[in-house]
């Protein structure tokens, strides 16, 4: 069972992984132009720094995020 | 009770029966799979289950396309009569039911006319699964450009610059240098009439004008050419495994030298309102029919494409997109007649689903 997952370590807290996935922005319009989610419904969000799975039942496993995160700390396994 | 057994080997997977009356045996081949889930949809049991195709196309997830349940497949082989690219065959008896006239399988087919083609290499170019091998003889090219050249090793000193200006690396020097025996610059020269194009730079160049020649070319035309001297022969092969009839090859030959048959008809839609742009449908594609076309020169576009001359119509794109902005709908299924009417109603409702 392919899982999304998060290595809080490695990440940098840049929202790449954020503003790519298309179900965020289905969600919440204003993330995938590069705004602060206005909701908590979305898959993941940067907070405090750290990049934080609010709602990965949500995800769909297309493998968007781990393509754009510089440093693997977002992934699918 | 006779129970199935599951091989796994790699990424392929194998599930077997064998029965004192028969062997019963359907091979899964991960690579040939392009994870269009028509045989999870198509399986009466429920024993197929598509894998997630995005992460193991663009992450590389290491898994399956495709999961069997061993435990709920009866080996009846639906799934396989369905599959665009032959990636699941059910064998009775070691023999494939793709084989059997019984069994329905789709008509889809794709080839090259050797007697057409003329072996420019569009269609090896442009096929998306590199299933096209084109290979060519090229003309000599001494016998396309004829001429006479000669040079007068007496008159030539030695100065190399043919040598250097031979556009066709044709002429050779033996560079002496001087000794006290042998107090001279005097090289041998050589001319390789293969590889000279009787382009006479060589000739204008010669400071000493040491060198004849004349190009036949020039003087006369073409009319001591043998035509079939120009011609460029070869073969074409087609990687039945590979090939997923898409129609690229056909659509690109400039002599329409290749036919493709698909086995279905449909449409394809996408909801741009819906559209994130996140490309996993341009990954998952086994066709190359989707693409987000530059707005302006050097600017990648967001705004998806499809050209549906290449789609098969086998509904990945529309399963891997995370925010469903595709619909493709099949409207003609087409496959050899069956008497089964559980088979031919099973195939006939991949029309209404993707």
């Amino acid at each position: 069972m392919v899982e999304l997952k998060v290595d809080q370590d490695k990440c940098l807290g840049c929202g790449n992984c954020v503003v790519a996935c298309p179900v965020n922005g289905s969600i919440s319009p204003e993330v995938a132009s590069g705004h602060g989610s206005k909701t908590e419904e979305t898959i993941m969000m940067v907070e405090n720094g750290l990049i934080k799975l609010f709602n990965p039942d949500k995800c769909t496993k297309c493998g968007t995020c781990p393509l754009f995160c510089p440093t693997d700390a977002i992934f699918l396994e | 009770m006779v129970t199935n057994t599951k091989e796994v080997k790699g990424k392929d997977i194998c599930v077997q029966r064998v029965s004192p009356e028969e062997k019963r045996e359907l091979a899964y081949k991960d690579d040939v799979c392009v994870g269009c889930g028509i045989c999870a949809k198509i399986c009466p049991t429920e024993a197929i289950e598509l894998g997630e195709i995005g992460a193991i196309e663009r992450t590389g997830v290491d898994e399956s396309k495709i999961s069997i349940d061993e435990t709920k497949c009866v080996l009846c082989g639906m799934c396989s009569s369905p599959c665009p690219v032959d990636a699941l065959d059910l064998k009775l008896d070691e023999k494939s039911i793709k084989d059997m006239a019984e069994y329905p399988k789709l008509i889809k087919s794709a080839e090259i006319s050797d007697d057409l083609c003329i072996y420019c290499k569009a269609c090896e170019t442009a096929c998306p699964r590199d299933a096209i091998t084109i290979a060519r003889i090229l003309p000599e090219r001494s016998k396309l450009v004829t001429g006479e050249i000669e040079i007068d090793k007496d008159t030539c000193i030695s100065c190399g610059i043919c040598e250097e200006m031979c556009p066709a690396d044709a002429i050779e020097m033996e560079h002496h240098e001087p000794t006290s025996s042998d107090p001279t610059v005097s090289s041998d020269i050589k001319v390789d009439k293969e590889k000279c194009v009787y382009c006479l730079i060589c000739r204008k160049s010669c400071p000493v004008d040491a060198i004849k020649a004349v190009c036949r070319s020039c003087s006369y035309g073409d009319y001591d050419l043998n035509p079939e001297d120009t011609e460029t022969t070869g073969s074409s092969f087609i990687d039945e495994e590979a090939c997923v009839n898409c129609g690229w090859c056909q659509e690109i030959c400039p002599v329409d030298a290749a036919k493709v048959e698909k086995a279905f008809e449909g449409e394809l839609t996408i909801n741009q309102d819906k559209c994130e742009a996140c490309g996993t449908c341009v990954d998952i594609c086994p066709c190359n029919v989707l693409s987000f076309p530059e707005e302006e020169f050097g600017v990648q576009g967001d705004k998806l494409q499809a050209d549906e001359r290449f789609c098969i119509y086998c509904g990945a794109c529309e399963n891997a997109c995370p925010v469903e902005a595709i619909d493709v709908k099949r409207t003609a299924v087409k496959h050899t007649p069956t008497k089964s009417k559980s088979w031919e109603k099973q195939l006939s409702e991949l029309k209404t689903q993707t």
